[in-house]
């Protein structure tokens, strides 16, 4: 009896056992494609559809068999088949094509597959891993294999395979900032010093990488600078200046102290940085600025440091447009330098002439008045962190993305672009450039300043 | 955060930390930080209304509360505490509300007008705060019973 209970209790352990590897935990969609089983999470499948239809698009990859109106919304829809190279049997015009709308992290998107299935329950300790010689898809975007049924399916990473352009976009961005050829476009760019480089001269480019990336290390390490596509055409005029300079002096183009890195930045800084503007510099950003329609001018200063700069946007804007109301966010992490902006106080000879209407006079020496100071709000912000800012007409920020890291930089534009009303200005550094992003284009041939296409 | 509103903050911290607890109290270097981020363990929450919008986290561990609570209690002649009761919160919350207040009053002076909420009080593990689009600003106190960090995340309402 002992014995006979020892073996129910084991079997109905083993049954247990059983249940639980045969809990379903997931589920996917089956389809074919060229012939062969294939499946996508259902999580990541919105619906299954049929597309007839759809509007070609002219200069696409093949894969992309156009678009599709799903209800209003516009969606790409991509020929799976054609996409892995496998035989697909061409449909007469008005016949519709099978497939699935994607639900993916950003967006949505159709794909076309022979035929659809039905939707596969299995648990998901059968998803065996891939092996490399499956098929005729690349084995990176498969996720798994599972049997159901005694059938096999090819368990399709829909993220990964829709994902794998912004996977490889950063490297080459990269590849770009130390890519020694510079664009046409930035050699049509006033700013541009001629690299005077040929194609001639390859073999000696492979030495000059080598300085140009421990200068850039040193650069990094010193000054935080970043050698990015926004400062690179500056960059390489810059090196080549700087090379035969020390040739000149008898020294070694590399950087051996902070001081090096400070002397090869100075004349990266933009006009007039950690003073007032002159009159005449002034003038020339004012004439670039456009005509504004909202009774408010809303401009943003990250990276202000003292207040010199926000205070002269400020003056600027006074007579740029002297009926609007003038807003001015200007921010800094620098907490001392950010701390005496909002009471700045200079020796009048500081402060151009004309200034005499914006000043007070008090009692260690010249202050702006209110009609400028209760323009500007100063704040100790880091322009990375997100905040909750209204829509921006300008957006100054000279000679600060330059010191962001470039993955950095890429979010800060982004943040900009979020920031900015529709053709928004935003004024970099003289030596910075967004030529490389085609969300913005040049506005000034005198100023390094953008609109938000 | 706008530059004004630092020093009311960090100075009435300093003041009363160093008052009510009459131990010396140093101030760490100030920061900035937007993600969500970990608590010590408790954390005294108080509103802020008013010109601006926003709010004061007094976060400590569990033993600095009870270290900080009983220090202030045994200094009016009461009983110290050995756990978080509701002593130890209501006294918390007390210091919450003193700082805070006095920080008020001195953004008052300078001509910024804010209410205060009531404060709040949470205990746990394993929390994180965050508030998305809004920009904190950290001031660590070190005290000899162990480390607070007043977070201040306040914005101008637009």
């Amino acid at each position: 009896m002992a014995i006979t209970n020892t073996i129910e209790k084991s079997s109905a352990e083993n049954d247990q056992k059983n249940l639980t590897q045969e809990v379903i935990d997931f589920k996917m969609v089956t389809f074919t494609l060229g012939g062969k089983d294939y499946g996508i999470d259902i999580m990541r499948v919105k619906e299954i559809a049929k597309f007839a239809q759809f509007t070609y698009v002219p200069n696409t990859a093949p894969y992309v068999r156009g678009v599709y109106n799903l209800r209003g919304d516009i969606i790409s829809i991509i020929d799976l088949r054609l996409m892995f190279n496998l035989p697909a049997e061409q449909k007469a015009e008005d016949q519709p094509e099978n497939g699935l709308i994607l639900r993916l992290e950003t967006n949505m998107l159709g794909v076309i597959v022979d035929s659809i299935d039905k939707v596969v329950g299995i648990s998901s300790a059968q998803v065996q891993p891939p092996h490399p010689i499956f098929g005729d898809i690349n084995i990176k975007f498969i996720s798994g294999v599972a049997e159901y049924d005694g059938r096999l399916y090819i368990i399709l990473d829909v993220d990964r395979i829709f994902s794998r352009d912004e996977e490889e976009s950063p490297s080459t961005s990269e590849e770009r900032a130390f890519a020694a050829p510079v664009s046409t476009a930035s050699q049509a760019f006033h700013h541009q010093k001629s690299t005077g480089e040929s194609d001639g001269g390859d073999k000696r480019r492979s030495a000059d990488q080598i300085t140009r990336d421990f200068i850039h290390e040193g650069l990094q390490a010193f000054s935080k600078f970043h050698v990015s596509p926004v400062n690179e055409h500056w960059f390489s005029g810059r090196l080549g200046e700087w090379q035969d300079l020390r040739k000149e002096q008898g020294r070694d183009a590399q950087f051996t102290d902070l001081e090096d890195s400070l002397e090869f930045l100075k004349p990266f800084y933009s006009h007039q940085t950690g003073a007032f503007w002159e009159d005449r510099y002034m003038e020339k950003m004012a004439s670039a600025l456009p005509e504004v329609e909202s009774s408010i001018v809303h401009v943003w200063n990250p990276g202000c440091g003292d207040g010199h700069e926000a205070y002269s946007i400020a003056v600027m804007l006074r007579r740029r447009y002297p009926e609007k109301q003038i807003k001015i966010w200007a921010g800094d992490t620098d907490l001392l330098k950010i701390s005496t902006a909002p009471n700045l106080v200079f020796p009048r000879e500081k402060a151009p002439q004309s200034w005499d209407e914006y000043l007070t006079k008090g009692k260690n020496g010249f202050t702006l008045a209110p009609v400028i100071k209760d323009s500007i709000l100063f704040e100790f912000s880091d322009m990375k962190n997100a905040s909750a800012l209204p829509k921006m007409d300008f957006i100054f920020c000279r000679d600060v993305l330059s010191f962001l890291r470039p993955d950095e930089q890429k979010r800060q534009i982004a943040i900009f672009e979020e920031t900015m009303k529709p053709a928004g200005l935003l004024i970099l550094g003289d030596n910075e450039n967004l030529l490389e992003d085609g969300a913005w284009e040049p506005s000034d041939d005198f100023i390094s300043m953008f609109r938000y296409r | 955060m706008r530059v004004e509103y630092i020093n009311p903050f960090v100075e009435s911290a300093y003041n009363i930390l160093t008052e009510v607890l009459n131990e010396e109290v140093k101030r760490g270097d100030l920061y900035l930080k937007n993600t969500a981020m970990p608590m010590l363990g408790i954390a005294a929450i108080v509103g802020l209304a008013g010109d601006v919008e926003g709010r004061v986290l007094f976060d400590m561990s569990n033993d600095t509360g009870i270290k900080i609570a009983s220090a202030m209690l045994t200094s009016m002649d009461m009983e110290a505490v050995t756990e978080i009761n509701d002593m130890a919160r209501a006294t918390l919350t007390e210091l919450a509300n003193m700082i805070t207040g006095q920080a008020v009053t001195k953004l008052h002076n300078l001509g910024f007008k804010f209410d205060l909420t009531p404060p709040a009080i949470f205990t746990g593990d394993n929390m994180t705060v965050s508030d998305p689009s809004f920009e904190a600003l950290i001031v660590p106190m070190e005290l000899p019973m162990g480390r607070i960090e007043i977070n201040v995340a306040v914005r101008e309402r637009t």
